[in-house]
């Protein structure tokens, strides 16, 4: 979909409209012809492109992966799974949310669609309807002589009170909603940490041996082989286990980002320097698309995120396929990576408020 | 008998008799008369108005369907794809720059309040006359600032890319170049400006009302006027405060939102949306104002509840100050922060909702006639209803875990800004044209431009809320094929708004060049504010002997 | 209108004004205020999850509950400083109110010698102020010579009031979370002891 430079300006209507906006950009610009021409002197190639080199396009730009591409994976361990046309992606001319696949989701979405939304229509038609009214019953050919009522305290209270129920009537839902959505993570849940960079997605699993995935968006070519939406489909997503609450970290690795999974309903900023939190638990097995939702430069637009979602067996599997750890698996594995922490761990409860004693077990 | 310069001097009456003007650089470059600068702000907000609506045609132009078609092409022969892409952003910071501090608020305050604010309270002048022409002054090069950053190196390309808002780390480290710094100084300019203009209303509007006008006996444009102000004196110092703050972080080593030194990017988005949310009321409180009064005019009868509504608009301004984190519902707070601010926003709903309600009983009774201002008015209630109501879904922090960032909210705010604020700034320029010019503009091109543009501008926005369900992000140049359906919707939408805005300009060049004549009042008795009592235009100076109320 | 009264109009006009003005700039101060108010009432009420800082006679009076909950590790390092550092265990059990110390590990890669300094949170973010630290490297920058490691201590105790807030008692476990970023001013104390 997208051109690339070299068949920019074919389009006649595109020319015209070009050489139009320029000319009509550069006589405002007249006025400040000193400070332009300065301007195009210091002007070689785009500066805060370390990233990237600039003469890339957005199809063939990103950063090279550093972990291996999916399909480098083991396919008897891991094969990326198809998207469901219509689940976890928008659906064109769809006027609904996405279908939910997390229980807060399905209930935010229901408190849209049962209450917010019916109220919303009938505030609105309510609206119409007195606007028609009164143009019809109080055109000035119905009715020449104007009333000169300017006061009635009843009318006055009720449109002040009744707005203030509805208000109360919204509150009750939206508040035990959020109440949801805040419940923290169980101690054993799985924690991902999520890192927006400039512009990519890295995705890091410290319970499983903190390996990481980098995950950028794939070229029209590419997504359209693999039977993926274009501007959604990723080389590599985050894939976490079903029906489980999962620990989200997020944080941002140069600017804001904003890690969103409109079909479970979550968006959280990655801020730099600081990390947030919020669980995350999906339903139902399946690919979910989303895409950074904070403005975070020139490809902004390109660094979608996807999540696919497994069986726990088939999660291990994704893991080990990526060489992380299992936890069960360190039966076989050397101590270095989660056991330590679980043994280091069980002292430290018998040794409390002894912190030499907690470093040393540490060690 | 002694005319009176409102900065207090006294000067010799026979040299300025009622009409007499200055030479023309005199009279325009260095006015100090309020209807001549309020003429030049509301010239300065249509300049401004094309350039950010023409920016929006790019926009709608560029996102008409999938794909990159037409950014490469406009940034340049020899750019890359990423400079093409930084050209978006640079679009979309400039669209919304522009029409918060070039169209709308010049506009409004500017403009209407300039001209009409001594005018309804029967004052000569401003309280500060050459203070008022620095103002309408410092907007310019503000503008030529603003217009010129696109030109010079802002990051991956030229230009200010960094989205109205400013959001540091972005707006700092990621933005290398004099690009974002000139943006920066604009909005300095820009806010000293208002700052100036608000002191100036402020002042006007407490110590120069005529005999008799107590502020309970205000027309409300004057309340709303004030009102605003008083926003603009609280929030705008704070804006100022930020930016320089980012200024500082770019230039000068500081680390006031750079974690790497201590800071924190959060702490940005508070002092920002602290300015940024009473700065959308700044935007359409003075709409209220004049909706009220040509309401009121075209229903022949007086506001219902003045009183109501005018502590429904001081309410308003209260409140907008302690609701800005709904802006920051995604950047990680806790539950008690988001249900208190999720609860205090949806208190702007009862204020609204009164205003809302007292302008249907206004009508209610009332001998109502459809003219241009009149439909405008209509238009207005009922799509600031529809944007009011897209609000409250926004205002449930949990809701909005899902929309924030997305269409949705582009849709909400248009319906208040492009149909709310838009819709009262029409309704108010077909209200007082005559009375500012002399000259009647054709009603039959009125009613055209207002339907065109109604319909035009609910294609344009209205698909935007499936869009944002869907979740389309914001501030995006390109999309999946999955959203193109609306999208191209809402391109055709902008080319019907586009026309009727054209018809707009058709008729103000027809009325300038063959319109009627005005006479004083031409609304009849319905009008009953001052600025009816004096000729279509009013005499250079008025109100010579001060107007008594009773 | 007299000469007096015109008079009158232009002092009242001015004194309004000045009100006004001052208005204006109590508000621009009040935003430059906002900084160190902010970094306050992070500090106070733990807001973001800023963590709180106590001195060791304080923590001292703090005693260990029989309530167990899990702390996690988290570290980051800005693309600018060239340093590995992570956490020598990603997660700890401790008991509520007993301190423990949980150690980080810091590599100099680089040939030159650096100084970095650390930001932190905790999440969730309403545990901050329940998170109390009573020593840690985060307090000041440190100073890495190349090739260096060290290992820098974080010796920390939660609050045992974190289980009487009705926000924060079904907490299980708190992720407390550093990035390291190159010092901008390069300030170099004493890496030993990493206190202030």
């Amino acid at each position: 979909m997208l051109k690339t430079p070299e068949n920019w300006g074919k389009n006649k209507v595109e020319q015209v409209m070009t050489h139009y906006v320029k000319a009509w950009i550069l006589a405002l610009g007249l006025i400040l012809t000193p400070a332009v021409a300065t301007a195009q002197d210091a002007l070689p190639a785009a500066p805060g492109a370390e990233a990237a080199p600039a003469e890339a396009s957005v199809d063939a730009g990103a950063p090279a992966a550093e972990a291996a591409p999916a399909s480098g994976l083991d396919p008897a361990l891991y094969t990326p799974m198809k998207p469901t046309e219509g689940v976890g992606m928008p659906v064109d001319g769809g006027l609904d949310f996405q279908p939910q696949v997390s229980e807060t989701g399905k209930q935010a979405k229901w408190i849209n669609n049962s209450i917010l939304l019916p109220i919303m229509t009938v505030i609105c038609l309510f609206v119409l309807a007195l606007l028609f009214w009164v143009m019809i019953r109080f055109r000035r050919g119905a009715n020449p002589e104007p009333s000169k009522t300017t006061h009635n305290t009843f009318i006055e209270v009720v449109w002040t009170v009744v707005p203030v129920l509805i208000l109360l009537v919204i509150a009750v839902p939206s508040i035990s909603l959020l109440a949801q959505q805040f419940e923290p993570a169980p101690e054993d849940a799985l924690t991902v940490k999520v890192t927006g960079y400039q512009w990519y997605w890295g995705y890091n699993y410290p319970d499983n041996g903190d390996f990481e995935i980098i995950s950028n968006m794939l070229t029209e070519e590419e997504a359209n082989e693999r039977g993926e939406p274009f501007q959604l489909a990723v080389d590599n997503r985050m894939v976490i286990p079903v029906g489980k609450p999962v620990k989200m970290l997020i944080t941002g690795a140069d600017v804001i980002h904003s890690f969103a999974i409109p079909a479970a309903w979550f968006k959280l900023d990655a801020v730099p320097g600081r990390i947030n939190e919020k669980v995350l638990q999906i339903d139902e097995v399946g690919v979910y698309y989303g895409q950074c939702s904070e403005l975070c430069g020139a490809r902004h637009g390109f660094m979608p995120i996807a999540v696919e979602v497994l069986p726990e067996d088939k999660f291990n599997d994704w893991v080990r396929a990526n060489g992380g750890t299992v936890k069960g698996d360190e039966v076989a594995a050397d101590e270095s990576e989660d056991g330590a922490a679980e043994e280091t761990a069980s002292d430290d409860t018998t040794t409390e408020g002894a912190p030499a004693d907690a470093a040393a077990a540490a060690n | 008998m002694t005319t009176i310069a409102a900065d207090g001097q006294i000067l010799d009456d026979h040299a300025h008799d009622a009409d007499h003007k200055p030479a023309f650089f005199q009279r325009w470059f260095m006015s100090t008369n309020h209807k001549d600068i309020g003429t030049l702000y509301l010239i300065f907000a249509i300049i401004a108005g094309i350039i950010g609506g023409a920016i929006s045609g790019m926009m709608r132009m560029e996102l008409a369907e999938p794909g990159i078609q037409y950014l490469t092409g406009w940034v340049g022969a020899g750019a890359s794809m990423d400079e093409a892409l930084h050209l978006w952003n640079v679009l979309i910071t400039a669209h919304g720059l522009i029409m918060v501090f070039f169209m709308v608020m010049p506009a409004m305050i500017g403009g209407f309040g300039n001209w009409f604010v001594p005018l309804m309270i029967g004052a000569p002048d401003m309280a500060f006359p050459r203070m008022n022409n620095i103002s309408f002054w410092l907007l310019v090069p503000a503008f030529l600032l603003l217009l010129g950053s696109a030109f010079v190196p802002g990051g991956t390309g030229n230009g200010a890319g960094t989205g109205w808002t400013v959001y540091a780390p972005l707006a700092t480290t990621g933005s290398v170049g004099p690009a974002v710094d000139m943006a920066i100084l604009s909005l300095h300019l820009a806010g000293a400006s208002s700052i100036l203009g608000a002191i100036n209303f402020i002042t006007t509007i407490l110590n120069m009302r005529a005999p008799g006008m107590t502020l309970h006996k205000m027309p409300l444009f004057v309340w709303s006027v004030l009102v605003t102000a008083f926003l603009l004196l609280l929030a705008l110092p704070v804006l100022a405060a930020a930016i320089t703050m980012l200024l500082t972080d770019r230039n000068f080593g500081t680390t006031f939102f750079d974690a790497a030194g201590g800071g924190d990017p959060v702490l940005y988005q508070h002092l920002f949306w602290f300015f940024g949310h009473p700065e959308v009321y700044i935007m359409i409180l003075p709409g209220f104002g004049m909706i009220s009064h040509i309401i009121s005019t075209f229903s022949r009868k007086p506001i219902f509840g003045y009183l109501g509504m005018a502590y429904a608009m001081v309410a308003i301004g209260v409140v907008g100050f302690v609701v800005w984190a709904h802006h920051m519902f995604t950047t990680g707070m806790s539950v008690n922060v988001k249900m208190y601010f999720t609860a205090a926003t949806m208190v702007i709903a009862v204020p609204t909702g009164i205003k809302i309600f007292s302008w249907i009983a206004t009508m209610w009774g009332g001998s109502m006639t459809f003219k241009t201002p009149m439909v405008w008015a209509l238009g207005f209630i009922f799509m600031f209803t529809v944007g009011g109501v897209t609000g409250v879904v926004l205002a449930n922090g949990g809701i909005d875990d899902n929309l924030h960032d997305t269409y949705y909210v582009v849709a909400h705010f248009h319906y208040v800004l492009s149909l709310g604020a838009v819709f009262s700034i029409f309704a108010g320029f077909y209200y007082w044209f005559p009375k500012m010019s002399g000259r009647h503009y054709s009603e039959l091109l009125g009613q055209l431009h207002f339907w065109t543009f109604f319909i035009g501008v609910n294609i344009l926005f209205f698909p935007m809320h499936f869009l944002g369900n869907q979740s389309m992000p914001r501030r995006y140049p390109d999309y999946p094929e999955q959203f193109a359906y609306w999208n191209e919707i809402a391109s055709l939408g902008y080319v019907v708004m586009a026309v009727g805005v054209l018809i707009f300009f058709v008729n103000i060049a027809w009325a300038l060049v063959a319109g009627r004549k005005a006479e004083a009042n031409y609304w009849g008795e319905g009008a009953t504010t001052l600025e009816w009592t004096l000729s279509s235009p009013p005499p250079f100076h008025q109100f010579e002997t001060l107007p008594q109320i009773k | 209108m007299s000469h007096a009264q015109t008079r009158d109009m232009s002092t009242k006009n001015l004194r309004i004004a000045a009100m006004a003005g001052a208005m204006g700039i109590a508000m621009l101060g009040m935003g430059y205020a906002a900084v160190p108010l902010y970094e306050i009432f992070c500090r106070v009420t733990g807001y973001g999850g800023t963590t709180q800082r106590v001195d060791a006679a304080q923590a001292a009076t703090v005693q260990a509950t029989s309530r167990v909950m899990s702390v996690r590790f988290d570290s980051n390092v800005n693309s600018a400083l060239p340093w590995a550092f992570k956490p020598e265990n990603p997660v700890d059990r401790v008991s509520v109110g007993a301190r423990d110390m949980a150690i980080y590990i810091a590599t100099n890669k680089s040939d030159q010698p650096v100084v970095g300094t650390a930001t932190f949170n905790v999440t969730p973010v309403q545990a901050g102020k329940y998170f109390h630290k009573v020593q840690c490297f985060c307090f000041t920058e440190q100073l890495l010579e190349p090739g260096q490691t060290m290992r820098m201590p974080v010796l920390y105790y939660v609050d045992p009031a974190i289980m009487d807030d009705p926000e924060t008692r079904d907490i299980e476990e708190i992720t407390l979370s550093y990035t390291f970023y190159r010092s901008k001013d390069g300030i170099a104390v004493d890496p030993a002891t990493g206190d202030s």
